[in-house]
């Protein structure tokens, strides 16, 4: 996930966003879904209300999928009400640990 | 993109296997309490053939059998091809075990013990066919799915060989010692079944659970060709040419083999952003480091320039599966049977506060290594010299594992029919 710019006209909105989805915590890897990596973007467009986020998971078959994805749209819908959220589910490119950031890192005693 | 909750298989095609084996566990520890006496002697006997079937079939296989229906569509990235034939492989195998059990317990080779060995056989062609087919309808294909894939094929290889023993026993047509072809029998389904099967699911497990950076896969492919040319050249030995002349060549490629596997669980533990690592993963790796245990043993007896004692032997295959298994699957069923249960108590429309973390208890899994480790060691210390002064508190002590075991996977289990967690 890139770092939101403070110039950026949604800043706010964005802040709001990632930190609420940073309470979705992937079971397995028993980390939140930010610091692991698995967003990989988020735009929001005020005048068309609507919230779209990419995001991946670490394998395509992840049996928690569902429920991660389910989470980010309950987060989403907090951050944002009234706003039509879309969730885009990517495997590009493919998660790796290497997108772990330093706070995950630091939180899994690397 | 469609994502996976198609993929999780119903509770009745995982559950039953897990619980299965853990009252399994329980009963072999008991039994090995009664036999004390048997394990002095020679391997070839009643008892040690019902206690060794037993721990293969109704503890080893049946977790691993279960196990494998959860994760089979993980791996292969595809829904299991059918739901209903777990819950037929179970009966099959649970009424065969009884059977093949009770009849070399009380050595009455007559119909049961025939209708028990086909009644697994065709569990285990079922689950075959089920993996198979699942895998055929997927479009991933590595090196992790051919372990897996070539495993239930010595399975197989290794129930028909069992299958053929049993006849011998009864019509005596092989043509050279019957403990010539139990070695072959024993040697494919521990190489065959349980090792190369372990290091593929592991190959999958290791690195996610420790969120390793680098995988070198050449390792696992290079394992993968030298076991399995190891193994082939002893089934040609074992069952065709009846020698043992080329021992050394296929012992070394399976060793070799080992060795590579063994290497790229290093790089992906030198590799892993997670450092913190639970009880589940502590246990693993114990039960990783002890494979090294029956190659010693091994090597050892191969070594021994005059004939080595039978307790070497008896020691060889309780490090295998007494230690090797038995630890490994005490390790990964805290694993994943808390994540099973929280798959099927947790609701996708909902903000998860419950983790499977929530549904065990780290301190029991490692009591439960604390007393499993030390029993096992000490009662293999018997055995190598004939000592039941170890081997009776080595089996308390195990005894007293496999119940926390056994408790705790209840336990684990149960949470699915607690009301406290209905609303999650």
């Amino acid at each position: 996930m890139k770092d939101i710019k403070i110039t950026d006209p949604c800043y706010d909105e964005k802040a709001r966003l990632l930190q609420l989805l940073s309470l979705v915590r992937d079971p397995e890897l028993e980390l939140n879904i930010v610091d692991l990596g698995l967003i990989y973007e988020i735009e929001i467009d005020k005048d068309k209300k609507l919230a779209e986020i990419t995001m991946t998971l670490s394998t395509p078959a992840c049996p928690a999928g569902d429920y991660i994805k389910g989470g980010v749209d309950l987060m989403a819908r907090e951050a944002c009400p009234g706003f039509e959220i879309r969730i885009n589910l990517t495997f590009e490119p493919q998660w790796s640990a290497d997108h772990i950031s330093e706070a995950g890192r630091q939180e899994l005693g690397w | 993109m469609e994502i996976a909750e198609r993929h999780i298989p119903v509770k009745k095609t995982v559950l039953p296997y897990y619980l299965t084996a853990a009252a399994c566990l329980v009963i072999i520890s008991l039994m090995v309490l009664f036999t004390v006496k048997d394990f002095d002697g020679h391997f070839f006997q009643p008892h040690l053939l019902a206690i060794t079937h037993l721990t293969v079939f109704g503890w080893g296989t049946m977790v691993i059998l279960g196990a494998s229906n959860q994760l089979m569509p993980v791996i292969a990235d595809k829904k299991l091809y059918s739901e209903r034939l777990p819950v037929a492989v179970f009966l099959f195998l649970v009424a065969g075990t009884c059977l093949l059990v009770h009849s070399f317990w009380s050595f009455e080779l007559t119909w049961p013990i025939f209708v028990g060995a086909f009644s697994i056989l065709t569990s285990l062609v079922l689950h075959s066919i089920n993996i198979f087919v699942t895998v055929k309808r997927s479009s991933v294909k590595n090196i992790i799915i051919d372990f897996i894939m070539t495993a239930h094929l010595w399975l197989i290889v290794t129930a028909l060989i069992g299958i053929t023993l049993l006849f011998n026993f009864r019509f005596g047509f092989l043509p050279v010692d019957h403990l010539h072809y139990l070695k072959v029998h024993a040697s494919i389904g521990m190489a065959g079944w349980f090792l190369l099967l372990i290091i593929g699911v592991s190959s999958r497990l290791v690195p996610m659970f420790l969120l390793s950076r680098k995988e070198v896969k050449i390792f696992l492919t290079i394992a993968y060709y030298l076991i399995n040319a190891g193994l082939i050249f002893f089934l040609i030995e074992g069952m065709v040419l009846r020698s043992n002349n080329g021992y050394r060549w296929y012992i070394s490629l399976i060793v070799a083999g080992i060795l590579c596997y063994l290497f790229y669980i290093r790089q992906c533990y030198k590799s892993a952003i997670r450092k913190k690592i639970d009880s589940g993963m502590k246990v693993t790796f114990v039960a990783i480091g002890s494979i090294c245990l029956p190659g010693i043993i091994m090597i050892a007896y191969l070594l021994h320039s005059r004939g080595a004692p039978v307790s070497m032997i008896t020691a060889y295959g309780y490090s295998f599966f007494g230690g090797f298994i038995t630890t490994l699957i005490m390790g990964q069923t805290f694993k994943t049977l808390p994540f099973i249960i929280w798959i099927h108590l947790t609701k996708p429309d909902r903000l998860q506060e419950l983790q499977p973390k929530d549904l065990y208890n780290e301190h029991l899994v490692m009591l439960q290594l604390g007393l499993y480790l030390p029993g096992f060691l000490l009662f293999l210390s018997g055995i190598l010299i004939h000592s039941p002064y170890l081997m009776y508190p080595g089996c308390v002590m195990m005894i007293v594992a496999s119940v926390i075991y056994c408790a705790h996977s209840v336990h684990v289990v149960f949470h699915l029919k607690n009301e406290r967690y209905k609303n999650y």
